[in-house]
């Protein structure tokens, strides 16, 4: 035992004072220290909360502090270059991710924590293809899908993305977000151009000008949309009859709400999340260690049954059962049940967000990065005419 | 059977299956290799759409780019090949042919390597060529170096040749099947055992490299459910028939624009680049034209992505721009130029036929697919290759059934205008003619100078007929060869014909001076046509001079005849 000093009686009188902080700091200094995880707050977070944080903290005794993250690799570049690094994890979109590593951001991830699955199958053939990365593992799988009012189409329902662009068959406003994703990807899909080539031909001015083309036939019906719950408002309140927006909020509204909301599964495009260590990050051992604990096949199931999102390994996604409080089957939900990845579109990020900073996202991104400057440059994509106006400029430049 | 035979039969199949993989496996990586550069180039020198779309900012550049890359890569083309290659021209699928079917000397590696560097180079500069002569000649260029080891194998060199070809149509088309009936189609014009069952190897291995090891994309996707109504078959045998005419006018076109070339400029190795600024200049008002065109492809069979006049306009410009450049001098293929200019025919097609015929049919997608199989089946001479390709890459039954009408009708009519195709008419051109089959042509490489004999009597201008009878009856021959001082042959005495000569009538009047001869030349088909209505015991051999070298028995011709026809009957039946 120590002695006690002076010093010592000060701070226990101090900490009469403010007893819950010096709580606070005792067990930060005595317990052991907590691991901060950037992620995406709303009831995405309160999943991972349930499915991982809690548990994690009950085996380990180690506490999970969450901050919040919206995406992106320069938000990480300035965290790492204010010289304070507190964040130990990121949960990232998996391109981020990638970008975030060549960058030299992300610390190395050692693929030999992952966990085999319960049936011992090893985690690289148990986890989707590109899951197990340097720098990152994949986690879930998210979807963009296209949705509709039930109750607006009484006989025959909607069901690929073609029938999104036909107003004649399927009259009623289309509510699209505000921002270039999806966009040109639906117009050409819609034109059964094949999902494999999609981005190579949409990479050419007549790939561009036909997607175009094909969004500006319904120009006059669409409705913008930017914050996610507002698709499922429109839709609900019969302000739209068909929507795009995220899978999870989708189910959420339809399985808790009892929403009149289908899902078009075709022409999904589908993204991923990813876990990774911060470069800097003084508890790189003891966040592996979380993310082996995350990515365990029961673990990632039990997040999937609280959110519709699909888990990245196959032995988790065959524990996927009913969710957790509504008991409704999750697995129809899920963008990646077998039925729905048929015609599920790959989301090439880099295409529409080009990274200034990534060299693996330089050549695929530029194009994207066209269609956004073009767009931005004459503000076409974020006014009512967005469409026509981007037609315009490439009219005018092909006149030159 | 004995342990000797045994270890032999071992012997033999594993070291075929080995050349079989070794040689697939390399031809595959360096077609793989190829369409990279390929592709790089295009991507670098803004050829490709995608790289211009990026450059859409810069239109000076794009434009600059537009008619000087074509044009500088047509001077490096001209002198490449002009300096480089023996040859002085491209090597193509009728030189793999040519070296399969005949046990001549095939052009060096050298030369193939220089070849297949102009290729890309053309290929890279955006010249309207195709890029599956080149793989098909890579392949045979691998081919034949393998067919020189000294592995004691049958048919080494030709099967060795088929399994490059094989293995390249495999890798570019993401096709095995139709690598293999290609090989044995084009290459080998038979179907033996022995060969099949190495190419086959040789197929597979080009598919594993090109889809397991490097997951290659798909040349072009298709959505297509089914044939709709059974009249459209109509439409299809319509179709077909169309493409031979258009494959007519691009056969027409190549030839015409190779005689212009010659004729206006006589600086061989400047060609290439004026077809380069004309393709440029062209290109400008039509940027479609340029390069191999795959996203045009792609567009294709997408409703709406061109307009009906569009199609036409490209169509022309296509079909005219690829006989300037291949007719110019640029190295490349006629295939995948054929491919486009017939999906686009096939689009054009699609979009009209409502206006001709108003009644409903399915969709353009079938119309193209169509179209482009019908056009290509009939330049390259290959219907089962094109049927199989179809078959392979939409894996849609209904889609190779419509695109198998439109084959067949295709190469019924151009078969009797054109021949069976542009390769064919090619090797006529230099005199291996394919028309009749493999044996008039394989006849025609073998020189009748091989079967020369030099047993035979000789007599000299100044003989009487009295010495050469008495030196006839000596040997126990009935014909003399009559010859100057020189050595050149003047005519022929025969026993029968100089029985009532007075044996003091010199030599030379009593000689026959119209006969049948040979020359050095002479092939073994030509001989036997030559030796029509022949009477006598042996056809004299004569030099260009005229100097005598030998005699041909009449035995001989058969025996010449009858070896190499039995030659290929047993290359074509012979086992594993």
């Amino acid at each position: 035992m120590k002695r006690r000093s002076p010093m010592s009686l000060f701070l226990i009188v101090a900490s009469i004072l403010s007893a819950p902080a010096v709580l606070q700091a005792q067990s930060e200094q005595e317990g052991p220290e907590a691991l901060t995880v950037a992620t995406w707050g709303g009831s995405y977070e309160r999943s991972q909360r349930r499915a991982y944080f809690d548990p994690y903290t009950e085996a380990t005794g180690i506490p999970i502090e969450t901050v919040h993250y919206d995406g992106g690799i320069e938000v990480l570049r300035e965290h790492l270059a204010s010289g304070e690094v507190e964040w130990d994890i990121v949960d990232m979109i998996q391109s981020d991710a990638s970008a975030a590593c060549e960058a030299g951001l992300l610390a190395p991830i050692d693929a030999n924590i992952l966990e085999p699955a319960p049936d011992g199958t090893p985690p690289e053939e148990d986890f989707m293809d590109g899951a197990i990365h340097r720098c990152f593992v994949t986690q879930i799988v998210f979807s963009t899908v296209i949705a509709f009012d039930d109750r607006a189409f009484p006989g025959v329902k909607p069901d690929s993305v073609e029938d999104f662009f036909d107003l004649e068959t399927f009259p009623g406003k289309r509510a699209l977000r505000k921002s270039p994703v999806g966009l040109l990807e639906w117009a050409l899909l819609s034109l059964s151009v094949p999902r494999e080539q999609l981005y190579d031909l949409l990479s050419t001015r007549r790939g561009l000008e036909l997607a175009a083309r094909r969004l500006d036939e319904i120009r006059d019906s669409i409705i913008w949309w930017t914050r996610g719950q507002e698709p499922v408002d429109l839709l609900t309140s019969g302000q739209a009859t068909m929507a795009t927006g995220y899978n999870g909020r989708f189910f959420h509204a339809r399985a808790m709400e009892n929403a009149p909301i289908s899902v078009i599964w075709d022409g999904q495009l589908i993204g991923f999340n990813s876990w990774t260590i911060v470069r800097e990050t003084h508890q790189a051992e003891q966040a592996a260690d979380f993310i082996a604990f995350a990515t365990r096949a029961e673990n990632m199931a039990a997040q999937a049954s609280l959110i519709s999102y699909g888990p990245a390994r196959k032995s988790a996604q065959k524990r996927v059962g009913l969710h957790t409080d509504a008991g409704v089957p999750m697995r129809p939900y899920m963008p990646t049940a077998p039925s729905h990845m048929d015609n599920a579109v790959i989301r090439d990020h880099h295409w529409v967000f080009p990274d200034r900073g990534s060299p693996g996202g330089v050549v695929s991104g530029v194009a994207g990065g066209i269609v956004v400057s073009v767009a931005s440059r004459y503000r076409c994509f974020y006014n009512p005419g967005a469409v026509r106006c981007l037609i315009a400029v490439w009219r005018s430049e092909q006149l030159q | 059977m004995d342990s000797k035979g045994v270890a032999q039969i071992f012997y033999q199949i594993s070291t075929v299956t080995l050349v079989a993989i070794v040689v697939g496996g390399a031809a595959s990586l360096a077609a793989i290799g190829f369409v990279d550069a390929v592709h790089y180039l295009n991507e670098r020198l803004l050829i490709s759409p995608y790289a211009r779309v990026l450059a859409e900012d810069r239109p000076t550049l794009v434009a600059a780019a537009t008619l000087l890359v074509p044009a500088a890569g047509g001077l490096v083309v001209g002198l490449l090949v002009h300096f480089l290659v023996r040859e002085k021209r491209g090597l193509a699928p009728p030189d793999a042919i040519l070296a399969a079917q005949t046990s001549g000397a095939a052009p060096g590696f050298r030369s193939g390597l220089v070849s297949t560097l102009a290729a890309l180079v053309s290929l890279g500069s955006g010249a309207s060529v195709g890029q599956y002569g080149p793989l098909v000649y890579l392949g045979a260029m691998f081919g034949n170096l393998a067919g020189q080891l000294r592995l004691n194998l049958r048919h080494q060199r030709s099967i060795a040749i088929a399994c490059g070809v094989a293995a390249a149509i495999s890798t570019a088309f993401n096709a095995p099947i139709a690598g293999l009936v290609f090989a044995h189609e084009v290459i080998l014009r038979h179907y033996s055992l022995r060969a099949f069952a190495p190419v086959t190897v040789a197929a597979a291995t080009g598919y594993v490299v090109a889809n397991v090891i490097f997951d290659r994309p798909a040349l072009f996707l298709v959505n297509f459910d089914r044939v709709e109504h059974s009249y459209e078959f109509v439409f299809f045998a319509l179709e077909g028939v169309f493409c031979a005419g258009l494959a007519w006018v691009f056969m027409r076109l190549l030839r015409a624009s190779a005689s212009i070339s010659r004729h206006y400029i006589g600086v061989p190795w400047a060609r290439p680049a004026v077809a380069g600024l004309l393709l440029g200049m062209v290109a400008l008002w039509i940027p479609e034209v340029l390069g191999i065109g795959q996203e045009t492809l792609r567009f294709a069979t997408i409703e709406g992505a061109f307009g009906i006049g569009e199609l036409g306009l490209i169509i022309m410009a296509k079909l005219v721009v690829t006989a300037l450049c291949i007719g110019f001098g640029f190295i490349g293929g006629v295939f995948s130029p054929a491919l486009l200019i017939g999906i686009l025919f096939g689009a054009f097609y699609g979009l009209a036929l409502p206006y001709l015929v108003p009644v409903p049919h399915s969709g353009l997608v079938v119309y193209a697919i169509c179209g482009m199989m019908a056009l290509a089946s009939s330049v390259i001479g290959a219907p089962l290759t094109t049927i199989l390709i179809v078959f392979e890459l939409t894996r849609s039954y209904d889609l190779t059934i419509a695109a198998m009408v439109s084959v067949v009708f295709a190469n019924l009519i151009s078969y009797r205008v054109i021949g069976r195709s542009l390769f064919d008419l090619q090797l006529r051109a230099r005199g291996f003619d394919l028309s009749l089959g493999r044996d008039k042509a394989i006849l025609q490489t073998h020189r009748i100078r091989d079967y020369l004999s030099s047993e035979y009597t000789t007599a000299l201008d100044q003989n009487t007929v009295g010495e050469v009878c008495q030196r006839l009856v000596r040997e126990g021959r009935a014909e003399a060869m009559v010859v100057d001082g020189q050595g050149r042959l003047l005519g022929v005495i025969r026993l029968q014909g100089v029985v009532n000569s007075a044996a003091k009538t010199p030599a030379t009047e009593a000689m026959i001076r119209s006969f049948t001869r040979f020359d050095e030349e002479t092939s073994v088909w030509k001989s036997m046509e030559l030796l029509r209505g022949f009477l006598g015991e042996a056809v004299p051999l004569v030099s260009r001079k005229g100097e005598l070298l030998g005699v041909v028995p009449e035995e001989a011709v058969i025996r010449a005849y009858l070896e190499i026809v039995h030659d290929l009957r047993e290359e074509e039946n012979e086992a594993a």
